[in-house]
């Protein structure tokens, strides 16, 4: 039983009221005291009979019918979905039972992570409930952030009329659930591989063969067949026969590089350079993975944490999760990540680094190894220094010294080689992606 | 077909970037540096609003959301108003009654000063300011004119009495039980006034929540019927337990009596337990008896018995 500022008001000026009364021999001051104890004490009586006193499990030590309960109280919740993206929403269901053959005024809250916002309903409910009744409570939460979260437990408190005393007890009753980056329609990524893989598919390489996009025109060859010659282009040629050309078809191995180091958190909780690699390394996966290429994740802070190469829908859930759970930690250098991946990577593959470019002094050594290897390099850089200007953390002398650094990394990074883009956060990822490509 | 022309058509992208419009390029950085100011500190939309509750908000609110800036009042919220502003009107004309000026602090002063006025002036002036404070409090919800009306009414009965019950008025009766009678129904009357009026400011908190969709109330009748049932309950049984304390000297002898009515009328014309001791010693009695129920976990079992007999009844 936990007392209330109120009791302890009503507590210490009974006691005052009395010892003053005995002292002055006053017994209006005494009755006064001993009606005001009374009256706690009277309280406190009826507080204990509000009894929710027990222990609860998770939800996955019971069946799901059976929820978990306390003494009396049984808590049962169903959400909508365990897999959202950001901006989603859930549904929340909380079924309360009042097992007890007394009725119960019950102040219950759903713990939601802060992060979430109620949309409709609320996880804050007072309620009578009657004896051996149960009551349903719906709310809706927004997900705004990615991530894994929980919601639960259950709080319950009771508590006496007057709001003197309550009993307070947590059902501990979880869901957990998780938070994908949201993603970004591309219409193209503009990153085609050099080295094509042995199996034909829906990707174009910058190569030469069966393919649907047009790549190049050239004289007829004997033994090419009739429906490519190019009629027009032959009639300008003055009769001599000219063929289409086209980007041969074939799947291409993709890796993406997000950086998630502590320093890629500086900024607005949701508007950081962290935020935004994982936004766009889900938009980028899922359109390679559209197209059948092979994409792989790195995801380096405090460890490096990698998935392997592979197709499918079953491939983006995973690298989905991954995204979920990238934690802006540690310092690793992108040296140490590149070296460790180049070996087992094909040369000439696409390499996509979403990277802050700050407080890395490897960066251009990094990029330098992969170009000399002939990796195709992208450099897709969220600006940290945009999202603290504009949330007005640093000044304006401030921003232009940082700037300036960070355009010359930038120009170095170009004379590598690499398509380096400085990403501002209002721009769109397929404008980005445009831009790093010079369009 | 219609696909085709709304995904031609502008695109709303304003959920992707927290309502903000996006630009297709990027930000011009030349019209940026005249428009931005070189204020480096953090504005103030960016700062989170976190309602911490102050020390008289705490009291009055316990652990029900804090609101300050509450909603018109709905019915149960008026019911308390005139409910608590009744209590006021009584409490006050019964402290005008039962407390006199002699033996307080001002009264001691104005007649060192030859003065005696003054002292019923302040003594009046005090029980004034209850009454207009608890007023202005109760129907403007304003907490703090509250908690003054109540140092104001408490103030005014603290004096030096002599273990005399001695009353405001010299016309009210002087029969020893009817004193402590009244006396009782000032005291629940002054516990109820604190009880409803902080009351109003719980329930206007609890109403402005439910309104502004803080919090969802299931049976909020039923709720409200609940604080009205105890509300009659609890200074009954207050009063009760202040009756058996205040008349300690007559149930004591009426104990002993059974054993020795010697000692049983010895008791009875004793002055100590008449006096303020007398009721001193009636506390220690009564609350011992409460403590031992609490100790034997006594409510608890009652609990037990109650819900295993419905059980049984099922």
């Amino acid at each position: 039983m936990a007392w209330s500022r109120k009791s302890a008001m009503f507590a210490s000026l009974s006691i005052a009221m009395y010892l003053l009364g005995l002292v002055l021999r006053n017994q209006q001051l005494v009755t006064v005291a001993v009606v005001l104890l009374s009256f706690l004490t009277w309280a406190a009586v009826r507080i204990t009979h509000g009894d929710v006193a027990s222990t609860g499990r998770r939800m996955e030590e019971v069946g799901i019918e059976s929820g978990v309960q306390l003494e009396n109280i049984v808590a049962m919740r169903k959400t909508s979905s365990a897999r959202v993206f950001e901006d989603g929403e859930v549904e929340v269901t909380l079924r309360i039972q009042n097992r007890s053959n007394l009725a119960k005024v019950l102040e219950l809250r759903d713990r939601v992570p802060e992060v979430m916002r109620i949309k409709k309903g609320a996880n804050y409910v007072l309620m009578e409930i009657g004896p051996q009744r149960e009551t349903e409570i719906s709310y809706t939460i927004e997900t705004p952030l990615r991530g894994f979260y929980s919601i639960g437990p259950v709080c319950i408190r009771v508590q006496d009329e007057f709001g003197l005393f309550h009993n307070e007890r947590e059902i501990p009753l979880f869901d957990d659930f998780l938070v994908f980056p949201k993603m970004e329609d591309i219409k193209d990524a503009m990153i085609k591989s050099r080295v094509p893989k042995i199996f034909t598919g829906a990707v174009n390489i910058r190569n030469p063969g069966e393919g649907s996009n047009f790549y190049n025109l050239r004289e007829y060859l004997p033994g090419d067949p009739m429906k490519k010659v190019n009629w027009k282009a032959t009639a300008r040629q003055d009769g001599k026969m000219m063929v289409n050309e086209f980007e041969r078809d074939a799947v291409s191995d993709v890796i993406i590089l997000v950086d998630s180091r502590a320093v890629s958190e500086t900024g607005p909780v949701s508007r950081n350079s962290l935020v935004y690699s994982t936004r766009a390394a889900a938009s980028l996966s899922q359109f390679f993975l559209s197209r059948r290429d092979s994409v792989g994740l790195v995801v380096y802070g405090d460890e490096i944490v990698s998935v392997d190469r592979d197709t499918g829908k079953k491939q983006l859930y995973i690298i989905l999760t991954k995204l979920a759970g990238a934690m802006a930690k540690g310092n690793t250098p992108l040296k140490i990540v590149t070296n460790r991946i180049m070996p087992h990577i094909h040369r000439g593959s696409p390499i996509v680094i979403l990277s802050p470019l700050e407080d890395d002094p490897t960066i251009v050594e990094a990029v330098r190894d992969l170009r000399a290897r002939n990796f195709e390099v992208t450099v897709l850089s969220p600006s940290s220094l945009e999202f603290e200007f504009d949330a007005r953390r640093i000044d304006r002398t401030g921003y232009e010294v940082l700037k300036t650094e960070r355009d010359t990394m930038i120009t170095e990074l170009r004379g590598l080689g690499a398509y380096v883009m400085d990403w501002e956060p209002d721009m769109l990822l397929f404008t980005a992606l445009a831009g790093a490509r010079g369009f | 077909m219609s696909n085709s022309e709304s995904s031609k058509g502008e695109i709303d992208t304003s959920h992707l970037y927290e309502g903000k419009v996006v630009r297709s390029s990027a930000p011009s950085r030349k019209r940026a540096a005249g428009t931005i100011k070189r204020d480096s500190s953090i504005p103030k939309e960016a700062i989170p609003e976190v309602n911490v509750p102050n020390w008289i908000e705490t009291i009055f609110g316990g652990p029900v959301v804090t609101k300050r800036d509450f909603l018109p009042p709905d019915r149960m919220v008026i019911s308390l108003q005139l409910r608590a502003s009744l209590s006021l009107l009584i409490l006050c004309f019964l402290t005008f009654m039962l407390t006199p000026v002699s033996g307080t602090v001002w009264f001691a002063f104005s007649n060192i000063i030859g003065m005696t006025a003054i002292g019923v002036g302040v003594h009046l002036i005090l029980i004034v300011i209850g009454l207009v404070g608890g007023f202005f409090g109760i129907f403007q919800r304003d907490q703090r004119a509250i908690v003054i009306s109540y140092i104001a009414l408490i103030i005014v009965t603290i004096r030096f009495a002599g273990s005399k019950v001695e009353f405001g008025l010299s016309f009210l009766p002087e029969g020893e039980i009817i004193q402590k009678l009244l006396l009782i129904l000032y005291a629940i009357f002054l516990v109820m006034y604190i009880e409803i009026s902080s009351g109003i400011i719980r329930f206007s908190q609890l109403d402005t929540s439910i309104r502004t969709g803080e919090v969802y109330v299931m049976n909020v009748n039923k709720i409200s019927k609940k604080y009205s049932k105890a509300l009659g309950i609890t200074p009954a049984i207050a009063g009760f337990v202040a009756m058996l304390t205040l008349f300690i000297n007559l149930i004591v002898p009426a104990f002993v009596s059974l054993f020795s009515t010697v000692a049983a009328n010895r008791l009875r014309e004793s002055v100590e337990l008449t006096s303020v001791y007398g009721v001193a010693l009636g506390t220690v009695l009564v609350f011992m008896v409460v403590a031992v129920l609490f100790g034997a976990n006594i409510p608890g079992r009652i609990q037990d018995y109650r819900e295993n007999q419905s059980s049984a009844g099922k």
